[in-house]
């Protein structure tokens, strides 16, 4: 099924089975650049200079000879034609796909007084009326945006209209008209050709690159910066350093943007799913993706649906947990329930539905499959023996929903620094700092809090992440990656905690009480003029601006 | 703990022939085995049997020492005297695996003819020079290797992987083969070749003077119950601040106890923010050492030395004031799982194929994977955090569903992998012997095996499970259906 993006309204059916060609460009010089009038031309006038002037005798050995040179001719033309055509489909891209330069700011959470700025590129699409599509990956803490067309010449001051980090999807927009002029929208489309053959397009070196690429599979996987789960295409190619917003086409249609890529695996977000979330932001019914929050298990186990008396033919999947909802709402699931369907869609065993655009795909895309936070979905689940209807509504996913926190964008890294003593908001973000393979590097004991829930006393975590030495804090230098429980007998999970429990210490003291554990449990140290002393001693002479970056003070 | 300890290799040898020499090494004994450990993720089997060997040396009493590690499950034990070809066949008569030694008889009286105990000395000096003794590879003679004493410390033992006694570098070269060869200073022992560190040439470790005192002391009536652990954790009290809050007089004396074990006999003593100013005959300095023979050592040390059972006199400081009390200390082996285990085959239960075991590091090595992955991440918090961090919450004996044995009846069960079993039939399982219960007191068409952290279980029919077991066993050719 053929899905026209929403943004390409100036697009008529005819052209849409075709790549997309430049707008505002006069058709004579269209006509030129594109082979097939050229090629239709050439035949025309060929045949008829062989038959000019001649006998019918002559002419018939002549026929025979221009048939055979018409052949020969055909052929050659027919192969150049196909040549051109494909040069001419690759021009035509050209006026669709562009390149998105970045500089953003880089920061270091081992350090997270210090800044760095990198540049990047990727690739956009012109996907509407001003405006470019890219993922959202690397435009996080941007200081500024500039695109290209046609892979060389000028850089054009760009801006970010939108960014949508669980979702992975941006829309860049130019200012000036002038950048507009001869590009045109492309056309998204779900279709997978029959043999599997894809094309990745990439600007490289001031050409456009078109590299093959085999269709694998649609499954589902989690965001690329979020934990959210949907759709997405995997497509096996040779192409390398991919993941940067290319586009993959297929029949001359966009049919997903590349996200990552994993060894030979392109990983793409799906053309639907970038349709259904550009369609519902620009109704203004986008907001933010919604998921699932209770954990369930596959009933492959026969015995698991007996013994909860599921008569019949076996389906659905357990659902095992059912943690607090982040958004205080009322549970509408309880541990134990079969969940048999999900809107309208059967559940199998494994937890699969059969997707009427990518086949069989795990459950968790029903909550993105065209559905927002927010949104109802309705569940068929067998409890106590019957089936019954219940109305689930997606909580948001945020990133702070979880006790460590996805991810931080947007956002400097938050620290508060007391007489050389540094402290942090554990998340995620500081735990990558360890690397590609952070989750087997970074302290165990940090990385475990992954796997515990937030809870009302305990939201978020705050951590001493090393101490600077100084006189004031000897004895402590070593210690690090402790969690705070306690500052000065009051509970501290934010930063603003802490700084407010440092306002009041215990008889000149400051008492920091860490978690249970290995680690130390208790450090003293005096408060006061020694503490201040030692602080701006610190930031002088560790190099520091500020004792603190806390992000309510900004918006506060 | 276990990185630490994993990089640790001791030094025995797979296969080494028979050497010649002369005084004292006509008291050092080439050792062979042929052992067979248990496999854990399959615990009524054994791997293949390993040949392997070490060295060691005649002590007083027509024994011989060695490393613990030599000898542990050894089906086989041989010695070879010096230069004399006839394997003589020998028993372990005691074995301490927490201090990796071991005490070797030979009922053969003629082994120990023209044979002099060795003597044994003191705890070298840092910068003297010892010589190792021993059987090591790349060669069939005895070998011997002159080197520096280069540091004594308190070491992790790799052969338990839990512990830390006192052990001694030096850069005499200690290879495979050479564990339980003795260390020698002016023709008296000084120490139990036992360890080195893979990747780091000219580094060898041995077992000193206080451990084998301490060794010898404890199987003095006959048998040995291990080091006994006082269950405190002593940090460095230097910060001035945390000094005059616990008013305690600027003297660089003193460490502060930041954390005790959940051991009764301690915490009736013992109090957090204690500070511990004396340990036995040893003051203990504000960053938690004392001074012995001297070395600057962990404070640790200084319990170190009592026999399990024995009282400790401290001197501490509470409330502002100075106080002597005594600790009774004993062997702590809550935490085994926590450290190889030795000498008892692991105990499991099996029922409709299932395979339950305990959780313990012996059963995680076999799983290969590393503590964060996520397959493994609930079973190494569970063995080795929850017990400090949630004592309240914590197992004493953590199950795990290691394996199952396939079969129609358990046609459907998803394996676990080493995830910890929270319950069965609603029963919260604490210990093996729980699912032993759960299962055979089960009145319901069902058994129901829950899993942590989120509830995931598994189903079994129960009547077809405990009907199929037997049959179960027979084909896999497992002998019993429980260990317990």
């Amino acid at each position: 099924m053929r899905i026209d993006c929403p943004l390409s309204t100036n697009f008529n059916a005819s052209q849409a089975s075709r790549p997309p060609v430049t707008s505002g460009v006069p058709f004579a010089a269209m006509k030129t650049d594109l082979p097939q009038p050229v090629l239709l031309d050439a035949l025309e006038s060929s045949p008829k200079s062989f038959f000019s002037g001649s006998s019918s005798k002559l002419a018939s050995k002549r026929f025979a000879w221009a048939s055979f040179s018409v052949i020969i001719l055909f052929s050659v033309l027919a192969s150049t034609f196909a040549q051109d055509e494909k040069r001419s489909e690759l021009s035509a891209w050209e006026h669709s796909v562009v390149t998105i330069e970045v500089a953003r700011k880089q920061y270091d959470y081992f350090l997270p007084w210090s800044k760095r700025t990198i540049k990047l590129r990727k690739i956009g699409l012109v996907v509407g009326a001003r405006q470019i599509l890219t993922t959202a990956g690397e435009m996080f803490d941007r200081t500024l945006v500039r695109v290209q067309k046609g892979g060389r010449g000028q850089w054009w001051i760009g801006e970010v209209t939108w960014i949508d980090y669980h979702a992975d999807l941006a829309l860049v927009t130019v200012s000036d008209a002038k950048f507009w002029r001869d590009l045109k929208p492309v056309v998204f489309d779900t279709a997978t050709p029959s043999d599997g053959a894809l094309q990745i397009l990439r600007w490289r070196d001031g050409n456009l690159e078109s590299r093959r690429a085999e269709f694998t599979r649609y499954t589902v996987r989690e965001g690329q910066l979020s934990a959210v789960n949907h759709a997405v295409l995997e497509a096996g190619s040779e192409i390398q350093g991919a993941g940067w917003g290319e586009p993959l086409i297929a029949n001359s249609h966009v049919v997903g943007i590349i996200r990552a890529q994993e060894g030979r695996i392109c990983v793409a977000t799906p053309a639907s799913f970038i349709r259904a979330v550009l369609e519902a932001h620009k109704k203004g019914a986008y907001h933010g993706l919604g998921y699932f929050h209770f954990y369930w298990q596959p009933a492959e186990n026969p015995d698991s649906l007996a013994w909860l008396k599921l008569p019949g033919e076996q389906h659905g999947v357990i659902v095992t947990q059912i943690p607090n909802r982040p958004d205080g709402g009322a549970q509408v699931l309880k541990p134990l329930d079969i969940l048999l369907k999900i809107d309208s869609f059967d559940l199998d065993i494994q937890g699969d539905y059969n997707d009427p655009e990518y086949g069989h795909l795990m459950l968790e895309n029903l909550a993105t499959r065209g559905k927002w936070a927010g949104d109802e979905v309705k569940m068929q689940i067998w409890r106590d023996g019957k089936a019954r209807e219940v109305i689930y509504r997606l909580p948001k996913f945020e990133y702070s929903n979880a006790l460590v926190p996805y991810a931080v964008f947007d956002q400097e890294p938050e620290y508060f620094i007391t007489g050389g003593l540094v402290f942090q908001p554990l998340t995620d973000s500081y735990l990558r700092s360890w690397g590609s393979e952070w989750k087997q590097r970074s302290p165990f004991r940090l990385n475990y809090y992954n796997n515990e829930e937030p809870t009302k006393e305990r939201p978020a975590l705050v951590i001493l992440s090393q101490v600077l030495p100084d006189a004031y804090n000897i004895g402590y230098q070593d210690q690090r990656y402790l969690v705070v429980n306690k500052v000065n007998g009051q509970r501290v999970n934010r930063l603003p905690e802490l700084r407010a429990a440092l306002a009041k210490p215990m008889n000149g003291f400051h008492i920091f009480e860490f978690a249970e554990g290995e680690s130390l449990r208790r450090m003293v140290l005096n408060a006061g003029g020694p503490e201040q002393e030692a602080t701006a001693r610190v930031l002088k002479r560790y190099g520091i601006a500020d004792a603190a970056y806390i992000a309510s003070d900004k918006t506060n | 703990m276990l990185k630490k300890t994993s990089i640790l290799f001791l030094l025995t040898v797979n296969w080494l022939t028979v050497g010649l020499a002369a005084n004292p090494e006509r008291s050092v004994i080439q050792i062979v085995t042929s052992s067979q450990q248990p496999s854990w993720d399959a615990p009524w089997r054994f791997e293949p049997v390993r040949r392997g060997g070490g060295s060691g040396f005649v002590i007083k009493g027509r024994r011989i020492m060695t490393n613990a590690h030599v000898v542990s499950w050894a089906r086989q034990i041989l010695v070879r005297r010096y230069q004399d070809p006839r394997p003589y066949l020998a028993e372990v008569e005691f074995i301490g695996h927490d201090c990796d030694l071991a005490i070797l008889t030979v009922q053969d009286e003629g082994f120990f003819e023209n044979i002099e105990p060795l003597e044994f000395g003191e705890l070298p000096k840092v910068r003297s020079t010892v010589v190792t003794y021993g059987y090591p590879a790349g060669g069939e003679e005895i070998s011997y290797t002159r080197g520096v004493v280069s540091r004594i410390e308190l070491e992790p033992y790799a052969h338990i992987g839990n512990r830390r006694f006192l052990g001694v570098q030096t850069d005499a070269a200690i290879n495979p083969g050479n564990s339980g060869g003795p260390v020698v200073q002016d023709d008296k022992v000084v120490g139990v070749a036992f360890q080195g560190l893979p990747g780091l040439e000219n580094m060898g470790f041995f077992i000193p003077l206080p451990v084998i005192d301490h060794f010898l002391n404890e199987i003095s009536n006959e048998h040995y119950d291990g080091f006994p652990t006082a269950g405190i954790r002593v940090v460095p009290l230097q910060n001035q601040a945390y000094r005059s809050l616990l008013k305690l007089p600027d003297n660089n004396l003193g460490t502060r106890v930041d954390s005790l074990l959940p051991i009764p006999s301690t915490e009736k003593v013992l109090k957090e923010d204690d500070v511990l100013l004396r340990v036995g005959a040893f003051p203990v300095a504000s960053d938690g050492t004392i001074l012995y023979q001297g070395n600057r050592l962990s404070a640790a040390l200084g319990f170190q030395f009592a026999q399990a059972g024995e009282a400790v006199p401290l001197q501490i400081w509470r409330d502002g004031r100075q106080m002597d009390v005594s600790l009774p200390i004993y062997v702590y082996d809550a935490d085994r799982a926590t450290g190889y285990q030795y000498g008892s085959l692991p105990r499991y239960y099996i029922y409709g194929g299932l395979v339950f075991t305990p959780l313990s590091l012996d059963y995680l090595k076999t799983q290969g994977r590393a503590p964060a992955d996520q397959s493994g991440i609930e079973a190494y918090y569970e063995l080795y955090y929850r017990r400090n961090e949630s004592p309240a919450t914590a197992r004493p004996e953590p199950i795990v569903l290691a394996s199952i044995l396939a079969d129609p009846v358990n046609a459907n069960v998803a394996s676990h992998g080493s995830t910890p079993v929270d319950k069965i039939n609603g029963i919260r399982i604490e210990k093996l012997d729980d699912v032993v219960r759960a299962l055979e007191t089960n009145t319901n068409a069902y058994d129901v095996v829950e899993f942590l952290p989120n509830h995931n279980f598994e189903i079994l029919e129960h009547g077809k499970a405990a009907e199929a077991n037997p049959e179960i066993l027979k084909t896999y050719g497992v002998p019993k259906d429980r260990r317990l």
